[in-house]
C-alpha cells in the first residue's frame, strides 16, 4: 500500500523502483494472478516497455528476449495472440507492432516472423468495408478501439494503403456526440478512453478538422476532479489511467493547459509505490503495470523532468515515432 | 485499453508459506486444466468433454478470450455430428452476418423466466447418433435449448464480472445464433428476455458503460426486420425518463435521451407546434433538475445540448428547426434569466457563471449585444471558483476581449 505523504510537495518520481518493478513482472510465476492474466501478456510487455522507455531505461528488458517472445505469439495469418497458444486478436497484434517498433524489430519480423506484409493483411481483413470500422477478430466485435489500433499499427508498418482510411474516418465522425466526445459505436456515450482512440485515429488520418475542439476540450477539462486526478466520464471516480486518455486527447487538440498540471502530477505521484515500484489507479491501491504505463505516460506528457517525451497519438516514445515515421 | 478494472496482475500482498503453497496448488490445477484444453484443441477435438472443460475454465477466468473461442468452435465446427456444425446452417455461413450490416451477431439473453437451475452440462445431447432424419423442428428445439443454456451459463459470470468485454461478446454471439437458427417469433422472445436482463444490470449499476451500450444493441435488434420488430423509441425514451428520475446525475441516461429525441420527433411526425412544446417540456424538465442540483455537470451538459438546439439553426437534427431568430433569442434570454435566478440560492457554483457567459456569447451571435461589465464579473467569479481550469478561463477571456 502506498501511504499518502504528509508533504506532497516533496514527492518525486521513484524511477529506479519502477524500473525494478517492471523487470520483476515476469518472476511472479508462483502467483495465481500471473497465470490468470496470460491473455494480457503481450499487452503487458507493451505497457512495461513503454514505461521503461519513458523512464529513460529502454534496455531494462533484454531486447532479444522481447523480440523472441513477440515472434513466438504470431500466427500463420500474420496476427498475434496474447501469448503462445492464444488466438490472434487486433489488440495483441497492435501491441506486437508497437513493441517491434520500439525494439527496432521490423527487419527481424520479415526475417524470422511472417513478415510485415502478412501483419498488414491480417489487420486489413478485419475492416468492415461497408462501415469502415474494424473487428477485434474473426468473431466480429466492433469497437473504435480496434479502428484506432488498426490505423496505429498500419501507419507504423507503412501499410495504411491496405485499408479504406476515408471510410474509417467517416465512421469515427459518426461516433461524435453532442458533448464533443466519442463512443464505442455510433450512438454510444462519450468515454475518455474512446475519445482518445477516435481523436488519435483522426490525427493519424490527418483529419482533426472534424473534431469539435472547443466542445471536446470543455468536456475533457471537466474530467479533472478537486483532488487533481482525472475521471473517464462525468460523476465517476478519478483514475491514473485517465491521466493518459484525457490528457493525450487534450494534447492532440492543443488544450493541455486547460487542466491543472501540478494537481495532476501530484495525484499520479501519490499513486506510486515509492518503495517497491509501480503505480496504482489511485493513492492507496495496489499497483499494476497498466497504471504504471499510463501514469508514466501522463507525467511525460506533462513535461515531468528528465523523462523521455511521449507521443500523444501513439503512446510511444517520440524518438521511436520519429525514427519509424521519419 | 482492454482491461480496465480487472485482469491485471497486481503487486503481491505478503503471503505466509502456507498461503504460498495453497497458491501453488491452485496454479497446478489451473494449468492442468488449461493444458488439457490445449491438447484437445491441438487434436481438433472439439467434443463434449472439451466443451465441459471450457465451462470449468471460464468460471475461473472469464477473461480468457481464446477459451471462449474454443467454446464457440465446440458448438459450430467440425463434422455434422456437432450441434452447430456449419453444414446445418440454413442461412448465413458464418457467425457474422446474422444481422445484416452489424456484424456483432447477437445479443440478448436473460435466463429463461423460470428459476430452475440450469443443467450442469450445457452441451446438448446430440443424440440420435448419426440420425439424418432429424426434422427442422427437432433441430430448432435443440438449438433453442443450446442457446438458452449458453445464456444461463454466462449470467452468473456477468454478475461477478460486469465489466468483462468477453462475456458480453459471447452473449451477443449466442443471441445472434438465435436469429440465424430459430423461427423469428422464438428468436424474438429470446431477445426480449435479454432486454429484461439488461434492465436488471442497469438497476445494479446505473452507469455501467457496457450495459448501456449493450442495451442500445439489443434494442436495435428488437427493432430490426430480422426479429419482425418495430420502433421502440417511445418506450426507450420513457426508460430514460425513469432512470433520470431515479438519479439526476445519470449522464448515461441523459446521453441516451439526446440520441433518441430526433428519432422520437420524426416518428411522432411532430409539427412545428408539437416540436416547440417538446422543447418547452425538456427545458422545464432540466430546469427542475438544476434547481436542486446546480453542481451536477450531467445536467449542465444536457442543458447545453438543448441550448445548442435552440441556437444552431443549421443543424437538421434540431428539435424545433422552424423557430425564428427572434424566438431563438427570447428562448436564450429566458434561460439566462432562469440561470440568474439560481444565483439567489447558489453563489459559489461555477457552472452557473460558465453557462451565463456561454449563453450570453450565443446571444450576441443572435444579434443581441452583451453587457461587458456582466461578462467581466462572471469571468472573475469563474476564475476564483475554479482555479484548476485557469488556462481555459484565460483563453475564454482572450476570446471575449477579441470579440
Amino acid at each position: 500500500m502506498t501511504e499518502a505523504p504528509a508533504t506532497t510537495k516533496q514527492l518525486h518520481l521513484a524511477t529506479d523502483a519502477h524500473v525494478q518493478y517492471i523487470q520483476s513482472l515476469d518472476t511472479h510465476k508462483d502467483e495465481l494472478d500471473y497465470w490468470l492474466t496470460e491473455h494480457l501478456r503481450l499487452n503487458g510487455v507493451y505497457w512495461g516497455l513503454t514505461a521503461l522507455h519513458l523512464l529513460g531505461h529502454p534496455d531494462a528488458l533484454p531486447p532479444d528476449e522481447t523480440l523472441d517472445f513477440i515472434l513466438s505469439c504470431q500466427h500463420e495469418s500474420g496476427g498475434f495472440g496474447a501469448a503462445p497458444g492464444h488466438d490472434a486478436h487486433m489488440l495483441s497484434t497492435v501491441s506486437a507492432v508497437q513493441i517491434l517498433a520500439m525494439v527496432d524489430g521490423f527487419d527481424e519480423l520479415d526475417r524470422r516472423g511472417k513478415g510485415k506484409a502478412q501483419v498488414g493483411k491480417y489487420i486489413a481483413q478485419l475492416q468492415n468495408r461497408e462501415t469502415g470500422t474494424f473487428y477485434g477478430d474473426e468473431w466480429g466485435e466492433e469497437d473504435t478501439r480496434f479502428l484506432y489500433g488498426a490505423l496505429n499499427a498500419l501507419s507504423l508498418l507503412g501499410l495504411t494503403s491496405l485499408v479504406d482510411v476515408e471510410r474509417a474516418v467517416s465512421y469515427v465522425a459518426s461516433c461524435a456526440n453532442f458533448d464533443g466526445g466519442y463512443g464505442v459505436r455510433p450512438g454510444a456515450e462519450s468515454h475518455s478512453g474512446q475519445i482518445f482512440t477516435c481523436v488519435a485515429a483522426l490525427a493519424i488520418a490527418k483529419r482533426l478538422d472534424l473534431v469539435d475542439q472547443e466542445k471536446l476540450g470543455q468536456w475533457l477539462s471537466e474530467r479533472q476532479v478537486p483532488g487533481g486526478g482525472l475521471n473517464g466520464r462525468p460523476e465517476k471516480k478519478e483514475d491514473v489511467c485517465y491521466s493518459w486518455w484525457v490528457l493525450s486527447s487534450l494534447s492532440i487538440i492543443g488544450k493541455i493547459h486547460w487542466i491543472d498540471r501540478d494537481g495532476l502530477i501530484q495525484f499520479i505521484l501519490q499513486s506510486q509505490d515509492t518503495e517497491k515500484g509501480g503505480i496504482a489507479d489511485r493513492p492507496g491501491d495496489m499497483v499494476d503495470v497498466w497504471h504504471t504505463c499510463f501514469g508514466a505516460a501522463g507525467l511525460s506528457l506533462l513535461g515531468y523532468p528528465s523523462m523521455e517525451e511521449v507521443d500523444p497519438v501513439y503512446c510511444m516514445p517520440k524518438a521511436v515515432i520519429k525514427r519509424v515515421l521519419g | 485499453m482492454t482491461s480496465h478494472g480487472h485482469g491485471i496482475a497486481r503487486a503481491t500482498r505478503p503471503r505466509t508459506e502456507e498461503q504460498r503453497q495453497a497458491d501453488l496448488d491452485k496454479i497446478a490445477r489451473y494449468r492442468t486444466l488449461e493444458d488439457d484444453i490445449r491438447d484437445r484443441v491441438s487434436r481438433q477435438d472439439y467434443d463434449q468433454d472439451t466443451f465441459s472443460l471450457t465451462s470449468k475454465l471460464l468460471r475461473q477466468n472469464p477473461e480468457y478470450y481464446t477459451v471462449w473461442n474454443i467454446r464457440r468452435r465446440c458448438l459450430t465446427s467440425g463434422s455434422s455430428s456437432k450441434p452447430w456444425a456449419m453444414s446445418s446452417l440454413s442461412k448465413g455461413s458464418s457467425t457474422f452476418s446474422a444481422t445484416g450490416t452489424s456484424h456483432l451477431a447477437s445479443a440478448s439473453s436473460s435466463p429463461p423466466s423460470s428459476t430452475e437451475t440450469p443443467p450442469s452440462h450445457n452441451y446438448p445431447k446430440t443424440g440420435m447418433s448419426g440420425t439424418t432424419a432429424e426434422t427442422t423442428e427437432d433441430r430448432q428445439m435443440r438449438d433453442l435449448e443450446i442457446i438458452k443454456s449458453e445464456l444461463v451459463f454466462t449470467v452468473p459470470l456477468l454478475m461477478e464480472f460486469p465489466k468483462c468485454y468477453w462475456i458480453w461478446n459471447y452473449r451477443l454471439w449466442t443471441l445472434g445464433q438465435a436469429i440465424v437458427r430459430l423461427p423469428t417469433h422464438v428468436a424474438r422472445k429470446v431477445w426480449e428476455e435479454e432486454l429484461g436482463l439488461v434492465g436488471k444490470m442497469l438497476h445494479r449499476d446505473r452507469r455501467n458503460f457496457h450495459a448501456w451500450g449493450y442495451r442500445r444493441y439489443v434494442v436495435d435488434q428488437l427493432e430490426s426486420a430480422a426479429l419482425a420488430g418495430q420502433s421502440m423509441t417511445e418506450s426507450e425514451f420513457e426508460y430514460t425518463t425513469k432512470m433520470i428520475r431515479m438519479d439526476l446525475s445519470n449522464f448515461s441516461a441523459w446521453h441516451y435521451r439526446s440520441q433518441l429525441i430526433p428519432r422520437l420527433l420524426r416518428e411522432r411526425d411532430a409539427d412545428d407546434q408539437a416540436r416547440q412544446k417538446f422543447l418547452d417540456d425538456e427545458l422545464a424538465f432540466i430546469r427542475d433538475g438544476l434547481n436542486v442540483g446546480p453542481e451536477d455537470q450531467s445536467l449542465w451538459f444536457y442543458h447545453q445540448f438543448l441550448a445548442s438546439n435552440i441556437i444552431d439553426d443549421a443543424c437538421s437534427q434540431t428539435i424545433a428547426p422552424a423557430l425564428s431568430v427572434d424566438q431563438r433569442r427570447s428562448y436564450i434570454e429566458r434561460e439566462i434569466d432562469e440561470i440568474k435566478d439560481l444565483l439567489e440560492d447558489y453563489t459559489d457554483v461555477k457552472w452557473i457563471y460558465e453557462a451565463l457567459i456561454q449563453y450570453t456569447q450565443s446571444l450576441s451571435r443572435l444579434g443581441q449585444q452583451a453587457k461587458p461589465t456582466e461578462l467581466k464579473d462572471w469571468l472573475a467569479q469563474l476564475k476564483s471558483l475554479d482555479p484548476q481550469r485557469t488556462g481555459r478561463w484565460n483563453d475564454l477571456e482572450a476570446q471575449l476581449y477579441a470579440a
